[in-house]
C-alpha cells in the first residue's frame, strides 16, 4: 500500500513538474542575453543569426549560398527559416520577443512601429542600386530605408502572340476601348479561347487586380511619392475611391461589362491559378494577368511557350491616362532593431548581395537583379525584350504599402469577387471599399 | 484518517487542475484581457474598455458571419443526426458486409476536412470539376449547374459535404448507444404486438437519449465553429457570402486587429454556449 501510494505521488509531482516546464519567461533579462533568436554574443563565441523567409522560391538558393557563407568564416553561423505564411508567423514573433535578425517580411505597420534597423546609410548597398529601386526602399513617412530589395518584378499582361496574331493584332492594345474590341475579336474569331483568364477563386489575384489598375492609375497621375503620401494620409479628395466617376466605379463597370459579353472566363470565380496556368500553356486562354512569378510555371506546363509568350502594360482606363506597368521592389531584407549582432548581420548582407551570388540568386527568383552590377539571364531572350519594351512604353508603377491596417490585397480581392457575384454595381462596389479602406485606416 | 484520505485524493488531482488552468482559465482569462484592447499582434496593447464588443454589434460583416454560421449549424447538426442515426440503424440490423460499410461511413471523419475539402473542389469546381466532366461526356453539362452561383446553394453544398465528412462520427455514437438496448424489450414488445415503428418510438429513441445528447452537443459545437471545410472549398467565398465566424476571428486576428478578434471570439464562445445548454437542459427532461 505505501509502494503504491509512494508511485502515485511521485508521479503526480513528474506530471505537473513536466507540465510546467515549457512556461519558461521569454522576457528579456537583464544580463543582456535576450531574447532574439541570435545567441552568443561574447568575444570568441559563434554568434548564431536567425534569418526568416516568406519565399520559398528561393530556398534552396539560400541553404546553398548560407552554406557558403558558414563555410568562409567561422564566427558567424546562419540559419534560414522558411514559414509558408510568413506575414503572419511574424506577428507571432514580435508577440513572443523571438524576433529573427534578417527578415523578408516586411509591413508599413512594422515600419511605424519602429520593428526593423535603419539601413539608410549602407551606402556599400545602395551605391550598387538603381536610384527608382533606392526609392521604392525607402520608407515616405521618414525618408529612411528599412530593407534592400535584391531584385525587380514586374506585373502585367501575360499573352499568346499566335492568338493575338490570328485575330489580326500585331501589338497589344494601349487604351481600354480597343483593349476591348480586341477581347471581342477573340472571341468572334476563336470560340473555345477565352479572352482573358481571370481566376477569380483566389482573393489575392483579384487584389493585384486592384492594385494595378485603379491604383495604378492613381500613382501613375499622381506620381509614386504623391499618391503615397495620399493613401497614407487618406486624402479621399484626392484618392475620390467612392466617386462615380473615380478609378474605381470606372474599372468596376470595365470589369462588369467584360463579363456580361463574355470576354472573361465564365468561371471567373472559381478558377484556380493552375487553371489558369493549364488553359494559357494549352492554347485555351489568350492571356492573364500576372507577375514575372508566373513565368516559370507556364514554361514548366508547356516549354514550347517560350517563343510564343509576349508581355505587355495595363491598358489605360481613365480619360487622359496612360498604359502603366508594374516595376517594383521584389526580395527586401531587413535587419531587426533589436538585434544584438547587427555588424554580423551586415557582414552576411554583404556576402548575399555580392554579384556573384545574386546572379544565382535571380536566375532562381526569375527576376532581374535590383544591383547595377549584376547580368543575370532570369529569363528567355524574348521574354526579356517583351518586358523591357512594356517598361519603356507605361508608367512604372510600384506596390502599395501604405493599405490600412486590416485591409490586405486579399481583402480588396474579395470586394471584386462580391462585385462580380453581382452582390454590387460599380458604384456599390466603390462605395463599399471606400467604405472599407475609410474603416481600415481609423481603426 | 478520512481527512488524510482526503488531502491525498486533492493532492493527486493537482495535475489534472493544472491542466485546467494553463489550457483553460489561462487563455479565457487572458482573453478577456485582451478583449478589451485595441491590440494589433505585435504593439503595446491599450484598454479600450468595451470598444470592441460595442463594435462588433455594428459590424455588418461580422453580422452576416453570424447569420453563415447559425444557418450552416441549423442544418449541418440535425442533418447529421438523421443521417448518423439512420446508417447506425443500418448497421444494427443483420445485412451483409456491415464491417465494410461501417468503415467506409466512418473513413471521412478520420481524414483532414481541410485535405477532403479540396478533393471535393476537385469534384465539383464548376465547369471544371469531375462530376462537371461526367455531365459534359453525357451531353448534359446544364445539368450541373453552377453552385456557387447563388449563397443558398453554396450554403446546401458546405452543409452536406460536413454531413458526409461526419455522420460516420455520429454513427458510431448512436452505434454504441443502439447495441447497449437489451434485445429483451424488443421481445417482450414483439409479443405484445408492437410494430417496427412502435418499437422505434417507444424503446430505441428513449433509451438513445445519452447517444441523442452527445451527438446534439459534439454537432452543435462542431457546426457553430466550422472553419477547415469552408475554408477549403469556398474560401469564405465569394468575397466575404459564406465566411464564417471561426475564419472573420483568424482573419482579423492575423489582420492586425488581434484585440478586437478576441472579443469576437468571446461572443462566438457565448453563441456556442447558449444552445448547447439549451439541449442539454431540454434533453435532461427528456431522461
Amino acid at each position: 500500500m505505501f509502494i503504491k501510494k509512494t508511485i502515485a505521488l511521485a508521479l503526480s509531482l513528474a506530471l505537473a513538474g513536466a507540465m510546467l516546464a515549457g512556461c519558461q519567461s521569454n522576457t528579456p533579462t537583464a544580463s543582456g542575453s535576450g531574447s532574439q533568436a541570435s545567441t552568443g554574443a561574447a568575444d570568441g563565441e559563434v554568434v548564431h543569426i536567425k534569418l526568416f523567409t516568406g519565399k520559398i522560391e528561393t530556398i534552396d538558393v539560400m541553404n546553398e549560398i548560407i552554406e557558403d557563407f558558414n563555410a568562409s568564416q567561422d564566427r558567424i553561423v546562419v540559419e534560414q527559416e522558411y514559414q509558408k505564411d510568413a506575414s503572419n508567423v511574424i506577428k507571432i514573433k514580435f508577440a513572443s520577443n523571438e524576433v529573427p535578425d534578417i527578415m523578408t517580411t516586411y509591413e508599413q505597420g512594422f515600419v511605424d512601429e519602429g520593428k526593423y534597423m535603419d539601413l539608410t546609410d549602407l551606402n556599400e548597398f545602395w551605391d550598387r542600386m538603381s536610384p527608382e529601386m533606392k526609392a521604392a526602399c525607402t520608407d515616405v513617412n521618414q525618408g529612411k530605408a528599412f530593407r534592400v530589395c535584391t531584385n525587380m518584378t514586374m506585373a502585367g499582361f501575360f499573352y499568346n502572340k499566335d492568338i493575338l496574331a490570328q485575330a489580326g493584332y500585331t501589338e497589344f492594345p494601349t487604351q481600354w476601348d480597343e483593349f476591348e474590341t480586341m477581347l471581342k475579336t477573340i472571341k468572334e474569331e476563336m470560340p473555345d479561347v477565352t479572352p482573358w483568364f481571370i481566376f477569380g477563386s483566389e482573393a489575392w489575384h483579384l487584389g493585384h487586380l486592384i492594385e494595378f489598375i485603379p491604383h495604378g492609375y492613381l500613382k501613375s497621375t499622381l506620381g509614386t511619392i504623391e499618391c503615397k503620401k495620399a493613401m497614407l494620409a487618406n486624402d479621399q479628395d484626392v484618392l475620390r475611391f467612392a466617386d462615380p466617376d473615380g478609378a474605381m466605379a470606372v474599372f468596376a463597370q470595365n470589369m462588369l461589362d467584360l463579363q456580361s459579353e463574355g470576354l472573361i472566363n465564365a468561371d471567373v470565380l472559381t478558377a484556380t491559378n493552375d487553371n489558369c496556368v493549364q488553359d494559357f500553356a494549352n492554347g485555351k486562354a489568350a492571356m492573364f494577368s500576372n507577375g514575372m512569378w508566373a513565368l516559370s510555371s507556364v514554361l514548366e506546363a508547356n516549354p514550347d511557350m517560350a517563343d510564343k509568350i509576349g508581355f505587355a502594360p495595363y491598358p489605360a482606363y481613365m480619360e487622359g491616362s496612360e498604359p502603366v506597368v508594374l516595376s517594383a521592389e521584389d526580395s527586401g531584407y531587413s535587419i531587426s532593431a533589436t538585434t544584438e549582432h547587427k555588424e554580423e548581420c551586415i557582414e552576411f548582407l554583404n556576402f548575399l548581395f555580392s554579384a556573384d551570388n545574386q546572379k544565382k540568386y535571380s536566375e532562381v527568383a526569375k527576376a532581374p537583379s535590383a544591383f547595377k552590377d549584376v547580368q543575370a539571364e532570369w529569363a528567355p531572350a524574348n521574354i526579356v525584350e517583351e518586358v523591357n519594351a512594356a517598361l519603356e512604353n507605361a508608367v512604372n508603377i510600384g506596390y502599395t504599402n501604405e493599405k490600412p491596417a486590416g485591409f490586405s490585397g486579399d481583402d480588396a480581392g474579395r470586394y471584386l469577387q462580391n462585385l462580380l457575384a453581382g452582390q454590387y454595381d460599380a458604384q456599390g462596389f466603390a462605395e463599399a471599399y471606400a467604405q472599407a479602406w475609410n474603416d481600415g485606416m481609423a481603426s | 484518517m478520512k481527512k488524510k484520505k482526503i488531502g491525498l485524493h486533492l493532492f493527486m488531482a493537482v495535475p489534472a487542475f493544472v491542466l485546467y488552468g494553463i489550457f483553460f482559465i489561462y487563455p479565457l482569462t487572458k482573453g478577456i484581457g485582451m478583449s478589451l484592447t485595441n491590440w494589433n499582434g505585435y504593439s503595446a496593447p491599450e484598454f479600450v474598455g468595451l470598444k470592441n464588443f460595442v463594435d462588433f454589434f455594428g459590424d455588418a460583416r461580422a453580422l452576416h458571419d453570424i447569420k453563415t454560421t447559425v444557418l450552416f449549424t441549423l442544418g449541418s447538426a440535425p442533418l447529421l443526426n438523421l443521417v448518423g442515426l439512420l446508417y447506425a440503424l443500418l448497421m444494427n440490423s443483420k445485412i451483409k458486409g456491415k464491417s465494410v460499410a461501417r468503415a467506409c461511413i466512418y473513413m471521412p471523419a478520420i481524414i483532414s476536412p481541410l485535405i477532403m475539402g479540396y478533393i471535393w473542389y476537385l469534384l465539383l469546381q464548376p465547369g471544371r470539376g469531375i462530376l462537371f466532366t461526367v455531365f459534359d461526356r453525357m451531353g448534359h453539362p446544364e445539368w450541373f449547374g453552377n453552385w456557387m452561383g447563388s449563397y443558398s446553394t453554396t450554403m446546401l453544398v458546405l452543409v452536406l459535404v460536413n454531413v458526409w465528412q461526419y455522420a460516420g462520427m455520429t454513427m458510431i455514437i448512436y452505434l454504441a448507444g443502439l447495441q447497449n438496448i437489451s434485445q429483451d424489450l424488443y421481445e417482450a414488445a414483439m409479443i405484445d404486438g408492437a410494430g417496427a415503428f412502435a418499437r422505434f418510438c417507444r424503446i430505441t429513441l428513449p433509451l438513445l437519449i445519452p447517444s441523442i445528447r452527445i451527438n446534439v452537443v459534439t454537432n452543435i459545437i462542431g457546426s457553430l465553429s466550422v472553419f477547415d471545410i469552408v475554408m477549403s472549398l469556398t474560401g469564405g467565398g465569394p468575397g466575404y457570402q459564406t465566411e464564417t465566424l471561426s475564419i472573420y476571428i483568424m482573419r482579423m486576428c492575423y489582420g492586425s486587429k488581434t484585440g478586437y478578434s478576441t472579443a469576437v471570439a468571446i461572443v462566438m464562445f457565448v453563441i456556442v454556449l447558449v444552445p448547447v445548454l439549451i439541449s442539454l437542459r431540454l434533453m435532461k427532461r427528456k431522461d
